[in-house]
């Protein structure tokens, strides 16, 4: 859903180059387009959820569960519309910085799927196998997809983090968490 | 206990990157790395279930490990009889370490829908009462009251009919008059979504009354707090909800209560029931206990033995006091068909609502 | 002076040797929760209940104060350093302060917090004492079209956090609106945008939106162009707030409350949107435009001193009125009910030694909070000098216990990942953070006051002015967007003035 440099667009005006280089080029150079394909989407998809609803129950007043739902759809797709033309006339959002950031590297992909990938591997196995596992896996998962190699330390530091964190919601204060395959075996 | 001192602080200045440092690390990494490994792996399989001990014997009304889930937020009112009748168990000696958690979510509905997934868990239990019927109704939940165990029926509250002390008025009968004229004109406000008690409360009352339940101007507010506040600011013509939380207000006169909805007076309040003003409702709102479905005669049996002993205890006949909870207690299969009569009645009422 | 003299027995009450441990206790295990993330105020007292049921109601409720309290001082640590507020009322800490943090000065953005929260209480508690009858008549007459008015006036706000691009920074306000309809309409129960999800059924808790915008936004956002090479520390600079800073704030400080009160004592939604109005405030206001968006350190200061009176004014309501306005204060009309007590028009008549007990030990507690956070602010902020891996990892981590620990539902991981990636696109392609989330607050609040009013005068539109509150603050907004017009004239006026002279 993020990742609009892929996105081929075909709102706005078509691509000015003849040859596939300078037509790939151009869709690089607006791939900013994608965000208003998506804020189309996404607007098309409010609109479709707001009128395909039935309101059977007495609705009061003139304002229902559907008008709310309509202006927001109807608004992203102006939004959509305008952001397309800013984009096409030139415009760019600038992309953030911050002290941890440097943008003249191209973007790190493989990190981003990593690190993407490592916290839905969390979300998938924190049940079957428990929270100091699934924890412990995301956190060394995460600072291996970062950069961190110390594989005598890291996985250490993972389980202990992990292990507190557990025992603190769940034996004092009482927040449940999954403990894992070994619970009521032991 | 702290934040901080889980959170890792590598000694020195070995930061990652470091050349130096990763040299080393690499010549001990042969021996180190497996030896880390397998730590960890011990450490996250082994430690929680060794720290985590709940022990006590399996005997007599002891349940060892029993969970206890409350579908709404802390603080509301399944929340405060299962917090309630945890501690009071755990007073009573009855069985340890009642854990009693949240899990919130569409009046309740997410709650039910996770416990009927627990099939054949003995070791859980859900507090819950007629907004989770009323809820899994109004959601169009795939799963109902009836897919669960029915363990026991606790307690049961009244709700009252009041309007703001400066009111013009003063009788359940210049009320229903009024709001018969003109219901739309007459907004009702009640604490809980559309399928709650507090909605359902006042749609009987209109149908007792003539009114067509869809005519009703039905406000919902975000629980009795909020609601009070409306009260009192008369904007609404009067409230409808739970007498537990405007005993004060009543008392003090800011309230005028205008007629109880159950079958008789609540104790030290001066107002009618409905039926002796002539408006044939008879509704009281309930809070009990359900279990998963699926789980052993034996496991059923020692829920409803605990429950019973809790109920008999001095601790419990306390909080029902201090709490102003009627006690209400029915238990096993007499409670299952008591859920069953009320899942009819929410059908029928919401049915005629179009929800 | 009748208020003056039952403060002062109430000081004796609070202040014997065992109160005074009570209170201690409770400020240390409040800030030791508040911390943890995905654990706010409401949590840490539902969970802590258990603990007072041992003593007598004084002690218990002074401890619960304590409790209250200290959470809200440990809620805004994790959003400064961590940038993964625990709860709604500290997602504006996250702002200004977290940025502060990334720049070294993580220590005196929560010094600043820290005091903000100890003049907030300290000046909302005054105001408890001094106006409780007064504001709780007010809050009562406050209505549906009064709230609306004010959601309007917060709306006209948002124009001036949308950022360089306005195009952006509606698309961003519109995508957070978009967020904010998902779940069950809340006055028919109709379904929206949950796609027959149960998990979506109560919409997505402010908190993971912000969590997935703030921190794995930014995880994600960082991960792709993290600096390699020069894994150089997180400077921790100096340790206290210097005499500019100060000279910055004190305003702040004092300004907060003045917003934060009086939304505490009504029915509105708690801290949310007075910490954002004063964030508002702070940024019109401020000297210093340039650093907003890059650690201001007035947006830690005002809007942490709101939430800490807000606070307040819930203890007002709640106190007087038995009328809880936020969650906190819903688990504690609920402790006060175990001890068969009813807060309520009644209590300040029945119970005095405990309500003037309760009161004075929040000062106490104050007290006590400002003297344990503000040595520990530089302690705290040495955190931040671990590696980068694992500062990020971390933030991952606990993004991810505070999401699960809430609900405890794998699918809410889920949710939180997808909002990180929005938050990551969003980076890309300049779309303003803030926006998203304000849009995430306000939109549910503004529909639910707009229909109701409108279903409580049956559907008249006069309904929605048709109070004298509510005509006040339209007035007030038409004053704030003609004021750059009339500005102008003004000046055109002038200037011709001056020609003619001339």
């Amino acid at each position: 859903m993020t990742t609009p440099d892929t996105t081929t667009t075909t709102t706005g005006a078509g691509p000015e180059g003849t040859g596939g280089r300078s037509r790939r080029a151009w869709l690089r150079e607006h791939s900013e387009l994608g965000v208003g394909v998506l804020l189309l989407a996404l607007g098309v998809l409010v609109l479709t959820d707001a009128l395909t609803m039935d309101v059977e129950i007495a609705q009061r007043g003139p304002i229902g569960p559907k008008t709310v739902p309509v202006a927001v759809g109807v608004g992203l797709l102006v939004v959509a519309v305008l952001l397309a033309v800013d984009v096409l006339r030139g415009g760019r959002g600038e992309a953030e910085g911050g002290e941890d950031i440097d943008l003249s590297e191209p973007a790190d992909w493989r990190t981003v799927l990593l690190l993407a990938g490592v916290f839905l591997a969390t979300a998938v196995l924190i049940e079957p196998v428990g929270f100091p596992i699934a924890g412990a896996l995301l956190f060394w998962g995460s600072a291996y997809a970062l950069g961190s190699r110390h594989l005598d330390r890291d996985p250490l530091i993972a389980a202990g983090l992990s292990v507190v964190t557990y025992e603190v919601f769940n034996n004092l204060l009482g927040v449940p968490l999954p403990g894992g395959p070994l619970m009521g075996v032991l | 206990m702290w934040a901080t001192s889980h959170i890792p602080r590598p000694p020195g200045a070995s930061l990652p990157g470091a050349p130096s440092t990763y040299r080393q690390v690499v010549a001990h990494v042969r021996l180190r790395t497996p030896l880390a490994l397998l730590g960890a792996a011990l450490l996250v399989l082994v430690a929680p279930p060794l720290l985590t001990t709940g022990s006590g014997a399996d005997t007599g009304t002891q349940i060892p490990g029993l969970r206890f889930m409350v579908p709404n937020t802390p603080g509301g009112g399944y929340d405060i009889t299962a917090r309630t009748a945890a501690k009071n168990a755990e007073d009573a000696g009855l069985t340890h370490n009642i854990e009693v958690y949240n899990l919130p979510g569409a009046g309740g509905t997410v709650g039910l829908t996770r416990l009927v997934g627990e099939h054949g868990n003995g070791k859980l239990a859900m507090s819950m009462g007629l907004g989770v019927v009323g809820a899994a109704r109004s959601n169009h939940s795939p799963k109902s009251l009836g897919d669960t165990t029915p363990i026991a029926r606790l307690t049961e509250e009244q709700d009252v009919v009041v309007v703001a002390e400066n009111s013009p008025y003063k009788t359940i009968d210049q009320l229903i008059g009024a709001w018969r004229e003109n219901p739309g004109k007459l907004p009702v406000g009640g604490g809980s979504s559309p399928g709650g008690p507090d909605h359902l409360a006042p749609m009987l009352m209109a149908r007792a009354a003539g009114i067509a339940p869809k005519k009703v101007n039905y406000v919902p507010f975000d629980g009795g707090g909020e609601l009070l506040a409306s009260i009192l600011g008369s904007k609404v013509a009067f409230g409808v909800s739970g007498v537990g939380e405007y005993l004060d207000q009543i008392k003090s006169g800011e309230l005028r209560l205008l007629a109880v909805t159950g079958p008789k007076r609540v104790k030290g309040l001066d107002g009618p029931t409905l039926k002796e003003s002539g408006y044939d409702v008879d509704f009281t709102n309930w809070r009990g206990i359900v279990a998963p479905p699926g789980i052993s005669d034996a496991e059923r049996k020692k829920l409803i033995t605990l429950v019973e002993k809790l109920h008999a205890s001095p601790e419990w006949k306390k909080s029902l006091k201090t709490n102003g909870w009627d006690d209400a207690f029915l238990t096993g299969e007499k409670f299952g068909d008591f859920l069953d009569a009320q899942d009819k009645r929410v059908v029928s009422v919401l049915k005629e609502l179009g929800l | 002076m009748d208020a003056f003299n039952s403060l002062m027995d109430g000081f004796g009450t609070a202040l014997t040797p065992v109160n005074l441990l009570w209170a201690a206790v409770g400020v240390l295990l409040g800030t030791a929760i508040g911390v943890l993330p995905g654990i706010g105020p409401a949590m840490a007292v539902a969970l802590l209940l258990p603990v007072t049921y041992g003593l007598e109601p004084t002690g218990a409720f002074i401890m619960f104060a304590g409790i209250y309290y200290g959470a809200m001082f440990g809620g805004s640590t994790t959003s400064i350093l961590l940038n993964t507020p625990g709860e709604s009322a500290a997602v504006v800490a996250a702002m200004e302060g977290h940025p502060m943090a990334k720049a070294g000065r993580g220590a005196q953005a929560l010094a600043a917090a820290a005091i903000g929260h100890f003049a907030g209480g300290m000046i909302g508690t005054l105001l408890l004492v001094a106006l409780a009858p007064t504001v709780a008549d007010l809050a009562v007459d406050i209505g549906a079209p009064d709230y609306f008015a004010i959601m309007v006036l917060a709306f006209i706000a948002v124009t001036s956090v949308l950022g360089s691009s306005r195009i952006r920074g509606l698309a961003s306000l519109l995508i957070g609106l978009t967020i904010g309809l998902v779940g069950l309409d809340q006055m028919t129960g109709q379904q929206r945008l949950t796609f027959g999800s149960l998990q979506l059924a109560d919409g997505i808790d402010v908190v993971i939106v912000a969590v997935g915008l703030f921190a794995i936004g930014e995880a994600l956002w960082v991960a792709a162009h993290l600096r390699r090479g020069d894994a150089e520390a997180i400077p921790v600079g100096r340790p206290w707030l210097g005499g500019a800073d100060v000279r910055r704030t004190w305003k702040s400080w004092l300004r907060g409350p003045f917003i934060g009160f009086p939304f505490g004592a009504i029915p509105a939604g708690g801290a949310e949107i007075p910490t954002f109005l004063s964030y508002v405030t702070e940024k019109r206001l401020s000297r210093h435009k340039d650093e907003w968006g890059k650690g201001a350190i007035e947006g830690v200061a005002g809007p942490e001193s709101a939430a800490s009176a807000s606070a307040a004014g819930t203890l007002v309501s709640m106190l007087t009125l038995g009328l809880p306005t936020t969650a906190v204060a819903a688990v504690m009309l609920a402790a006060f009910q175990q001890y068969g007590i009813q807060p309520g028009p009644l209590l300040f008549e029945r119970e005095p030694d405990l309500v003037w007990g309760l009161i004075a030990s929040l000062f106490v507690g104050m007290v006590l909070l400002l003297a344990l956070n503000l040595p520990l602010a530089p302690v705290w902020a040495k955190l931040l000098r671990i590696p980068r891996p694992y500062l990020y990892a971390g933030i991952l981590f606990f993004a991810a216990v505070g999401a699960y620990a809430v609900g405890g539902e794998p699918v809410d991981l889920v949710i939180l990942l997808v909002i990180g990636l929005i938050g990551f696109g969003m980076r890309r392609y300049g779309l303003p953070i803030l926006p998203a989330v304000i849009g995430v607050i306000l939109g549910p609040n503004a529909e639910q006051q707009l229909r109701r009013a409108l279903q409580i005068s049956d559907g008249s539109v006069g309904g929605l002015v048709d109070t004298p509150f509510s005509l006040t603050v339209y007035g007030l907004i038409v004053l704030i967007v003609a004021w750059p017009l009339v500005k102008k004239a003004l000046a055109r006026v002038r200037r011709r003035g001056v020609d003619v002279e001339a």
